[in-house]
């Protein structure tokens, strides 16, 4: 019974580290948008955008962290808004109108644009916007 | 009790007004008693789709400041017992009626007639919100234009701020040929920013402008394409399961004759 307890006793020890460790992650505030946004709406938050649903053309995201989109990204984007250049911008499918990071602006070229089906993620890369598959190998900044 | 559907686009011109109209005398057609409520004050339409422009006596601003009774502003069609119109003014201006005034007018019409269909006007400022003011139910109109798809978005937006939930979506003009050869949006590419349901889909056709110049809508002509469209946009209204119609209207001698030896 005692050496069942002092296990008990280990886990909550452990469990205490691991929560102080993730603490650490803790940069900034989150929100969680769950619906579709339209042409037209916009949001704009300090900190990172969650959207559950799509971002169609007209609609615009501003954060001063991440945006990640689990849906199609066809609006405008600007992650970092307030200049962190480390920010991202990931989605289910990613083909934002513009997509800024930091002070940077990027536009899909103009010819006909690759799609993929995978989620991807776009970052700078030596002050370049770069977009790649995103796997979760990837492991923040 | 009547149900108010209003039918809105935002971008001009893509039908609202053939729309309404079609629809409004489609539902007549079956024996349902039908207003058709023209809210684009200062640039009316719908009464000379009808051909009705010369029996407007009194106009919905008349109605709402207390003119003259609704009743006498309502006209009645010329063809069909069930339908009526009460037409717009065209010496006023959007902001002739408020909108506690218009959810008054549609209160008042759903308690006579079962279907009050209101005509919005195009954009997005006060002629839009006094028309989608008093409605139950809301009909999108699009054309396949990246334009058209892109305001009818933000209509669907400002429809569901407004309570207005699960807009019906009707694609009006398509090109059937024009699809098939990737040079114009499809009824799925549509589908996919949109995402709502789908009422219904009317051709390209240009029986549409004949009969739109002539005050009688397509929706009673038999042998049309888009009469047909309209037809099955107005039983799906009524609660009916109809299936999308084949529009190849590819249905010229030489292509009958090669369907008919086999060889399509």
């Amino acid at each position: 019974m005692h050496g069942g307890n002092n296990e008990n006793e280990n886990i909550f020890e452990i469990e205490e580290q691991a929560a102080a460790e993730i603490e650490t992650l803790f940069d900034e505030n989150t929100i969680l948008v769950q619906r579709t946004l339209r042409s037209g709406q916009r949001i704009s938050y300090e900190g990172n955008i969650v959207v559950l649903g799509e971002v169609n053309p007209g609609a615009e995201l501003i954060a001063t962290g991440d945006v990640i989109v689990m849906g199609s990204l066809r609006g405008v984007v600007h992650a970092g808004a307030s200049g962190n250049v480390r920010s991202v911008v990931v989605a289910f499918k990613l083909q934002p109108t513009q997509l800024r990071i930091a002070n940077h602006i990027t536009r899909a070229p103009d010819e006909e644009v690759f799609a993929t089906n995978l989620p991807e993620i776009a970052r700078l890369k030596n002050g370049v916007v770069t977009i790649e598959t995103f796997n979760s190998e990837w492991q923040g900044k | 009790m009547g149900e108010v559907i209003v039918v809105t686009s935002g971008k001009g011109g893509v039908g609202k007004t053939t729309t309404t109209a079609n629809i409004g005398t489609g539902l007549a057609a079956l024996g349902h008693k039908v207003v058709l409520v023209d809210a684009d004050i200062g640039l009316r339409n719908l009464d000379v789709v009808l051909g009705l422009e010369n029996r407007i006596v009194y106009d919905i601003v008349d109605a709402t400041s207390g003119n003259c009774r609704l009743r006498q502003a309502i006209i009645r069609d010329k063809h069909l017992e069930g339908l009526h119109l009460l037409p717009a003014a065209q010496t006023k201006d959007k902001t002739a009626v408020s909108t506690d005034q218009m959810e008054e007018l549609c209160d008042e019409l759903k308690r006579e007639f079962e279907y009050v269909l209101v005509d919005c006007p195009a954009g997005i400022e006060q002629g839009f919100k006094n028309a989608i003011a008093g409605a139950d139910k809301s009909i999108v109109v699009t054309t396949p234009e990246v334009s058209a798809v892109r305001d009818a978005d933000r209509i669907i937006g400002l429809l569901e701020a407004a309570e207005l939930r699960d807009p019906k979506l009707v694609i009006n003009r398509l090109r059937v040929r024009m699809v098939k050869a990737g040079d114009m949006m499809s009824i799925d590419d549509m589908l996919d920013i949109l995402a709502i349901d789908l009422l219904g889909v009317v051709p390209e056709d240009d029986q549409v402008v004949i009969s739109t110049n002539k005050g009688e809508p397509v929706v009673v002509d038999e042998k049309s394409l888009s009469g047909q469209a309209y037809r099955n946009i107005v039983k799906r209204i009524k609660g009916e399961d109809v299936p999308l119609m084949d529009m190849d209207n590819d249905s010229g001698l030489i292509t009958t004759l090669r369907r008919l030896i086999g060889l399509k």
